[in-house]
């Protein structure tokens, strides 16, 4: 088997089986969280839940990563909070706004978007990368986190480290052969799309339900969160 | 005739010495594409002209190389490309005056009477003849998809593979069965290489292949009597050894992010990257981009096409042409995506009713024993 079959078989048949396994995983996990039922909550209400809803998601993610010191959290954890946040951009940067990524979206939903410029990309890329360093010695270094880390943690920065670095010496045609790169890549995405319904980073899409859950409740309390 | 040499051969077919000494240069220019750092370390003059010498001490004294030329599930593209590249010169002297002995396309003679001379050829140059094979060998039903003369192409290629001196496949097809191969197969077709184990068969695939790589192969057997090195896929690394997105001439486009949306877009007249019209240059190995075509005139990716990746492995089969090479490779169809996510939620609903099934028995039971 060469490097060009491989890679056949990563861009084909892996590809599309890890894809089942990810979308057939995240439904599973989505319906048993939400069957598990909602305790009632007995609060009188104060204000609208909806409001609360999009109050929540407006400064979570439009205001509040751009003034972090008013948080407690930036305080407290800034290297958590600022390499966390690099990390969190770099990583959307690159996944919807690189040409490669976004020509894979057009192939799976059938309508493209413009990218930004190579250099732009590749920057934040790198500056992903570094901070998934950053968190991963925080990790092992804080007293508190190392206490709350498992194999788990360890096993969740390695699976979304392989697909970033794989791709980063990609496009700068590092060490190996395009193909040899490629596959690896492809290889470690798989392998990342399967492992995500299994593991927390399926909190890219409970996240949003957690924070329009918390943005209802404060709503419903008239309490700014 | 069997006994003259090289040079021999072309001053009795016309030429002078200075054209030798022409040819000699080419010859050596065609083999140092990608620099021969044996030459380049042992002399202190430029390594070109030192290898012109060899070439031409080597042509002097080396003895003529029979060549063999089959053609089995083949359009005679590679021919046609290598009887019509811009450097005729070369191409006439290498092919026509040096060598070729028995071309089906090519040959004055046919039928009985050429085949008649295949067999001498094979006979009397026996471990010396150079046997170059151009398309895919049918292997279903005992290759009967592919007769010549009553024969078989695999029974022709085994006789012919048997007492040649170097197997050389040319085009996608002989080399990795090329569009014959291409899904579902109906002939079972295989490149050279999958059929001839014992013997080192060098690939030069493309969709022709270029005509300059060809002559740079055989002039190297020519000089050195032993085939170039060769990578994993049995390609010269001279040129195969860089992909055409590293050579290309658009790659400062790619690096800058600007890039085609379109065949007549403002970056497709401004010869903008060609990456998103689903350009396969980062994974295909060729000299496209440094050799060029028609004399270094142009290739597909300057006129302004993606390249197709033709000299790849299951080039027909590695998604659309148009398609950008980092997608995947086949489109899962939505009933697919929706099946998988029913099946998810049908098991999440499964097990979450059971879990409640439980917890409401563990209750009652415990209500029980309370009362």
């Amino acid at each position: 088997m060469n490097w060009t079959e491989i890679l056949e078989f990563s861009r084909g048949p892996f590809f599309n089986v890890a894809l089942f396994i990810f979308v057939a995983g995240m439904m599973y996990r989505l319906v048993r969280i939400l069957l598990l039922g909602w305790s009632r909550d007995r609060v009188p209400g104060k204000g609208s839940k909806l409001w609360g809803s999009i109050r929540s998601f407006l400064k979570g993610i439009l205001i509040l990563p751009f003034i972090p010191w008013v948080k407690n959290t930036f305080t407290k954890n800034p290297i958590t909070y600022l390499a966390g946040g690099i990390f969190h951009l770099g990583l959307f940067a690159v996944i919807f706004l690189g040409t490669p990524h976004m020509l894979v979206w057009k192939s799976l939903l059938g309508f493209g978007w413009p990218t930004l410029p190579v250099p732009i990309i590749d920057f934040l890329a790198a500056a992903a990368i570094v901070a998934m360093f950053a968190l991963l010695i925080n990790r092992h270094i804080h007293p508190v986190m190392k206490r709350i880390t498992a194999l788990g943690d360890y096993l969740n920065w390695l699976l979304v480290f392989l697909p970033m670095v794989s791709g980063y010496m990609m496009t700068h045609h590092l060490f190996f052969r395009y193909e040899v790169l490629y596959s690896l890549h492809m290889i470690s995405v798989n392998i990342l799309l399967i492992w995500i319904p299994l593991s927390r980073i399926s909190h890219f899409m409970f996240y949003f339900f957690s924070r329009a859950i918390h943005g209802a409740q404060f709503g419903k309390r008239a309490v700014t969160p | 005739m069997v006994n003259k040499t090289i040079y021999e051969e072309l001053r009795s077919a016309g030429y002078s010495r200075r054209d030798f000494m022409k040819l000699c240069s080419m010859v050596a220019g065609a083999m140092s594409l990608g620099g021969v750092p044996l030459f380049a370390k042992s002399v202190s003059v430029s390594p070109e002209k030192e290898l012109t010498k060899t070439v031409a001490k080597a042509l002097q004294s080396n003895f003529r190389v029979p060549i063999i030329w089959l053609e089995f599930q083949d359009c005679a593209g590679c021919s046609e490309a290598l009887t019509r590249s811009q450097s005729p010169t070369l191409v006439d002297l290498v092919l026509n005056k040096i060598s070729i002995e028995y071309h089906e396309t090519l040959s004055a003679a046919a039928g009985f009477q050429l085949e008649a001379n295949k067999e001498h050829i094979m006979e009397a140059y026996a471990g010396k003849y150079v046997l170059v094979v151009e398309g895919s060998i049918p292997t279903a039903e005992d290759g009967l998809h592919c007769t010549i003369g009553g024969r078989s192409a695999l029974d022709i290629l085994h006789e012919a593979a048997a007492s040649a001196g170097a197997i050389i496949a040319t085009g996608n097809c002989a080399t990795f069965g090329g569009i014959p191969k291409a899904k579902p197969n109906p002939t079972a077709a295989k490149g050279v290489w999958e059929i001839i184990k014992d013997k080192a068969v060098l690939n030069i695939p493309g969709c022709p292949a270029i005509p300059e790589v060809f002559t740079g192969i055989l002039s190297h057997y020519l000089v050195f009597g032993t085939l170039p090195a060769l990578d994993s896929l049995n390609r010269p690394k001279t040129f195969y050894g860089h992909t055409i997105h590293d050579r290309c001439l658009r790659r400062p486009f790619y690096d800058a992010g600007k890039f085609a949306n379109s065949f007549d877009d403002f970056g497709a007249r401004n010869g903008w990257c060609l990456y998103k019209l689903g350009c396969k240059g980062p994974t295909t190995y060729n000299s496209c981009a440094t050799i060029k075509w028609e004399a270094g005139l142009s290739f597909p990716i300057q006129s302004g096409h993606p390249c197709l990746g033709c000299s790849q492995p299951g080039f027909w089969d590695g998604g659309g042409f148009y398609q950008g090479q980092s997608a995947p490779l086949d489109r899962p169809t939505a009933t697919a995506v929706g099946a998988a996510a029913v099946a998810g939620a049908a098991i999440g609903a499964g097990v979450a009713l059971n879990n409640r099934g439980q917890k409401r028995r563990v209750q009652s039971t415990e209500n029980k024993r309370a009362e």
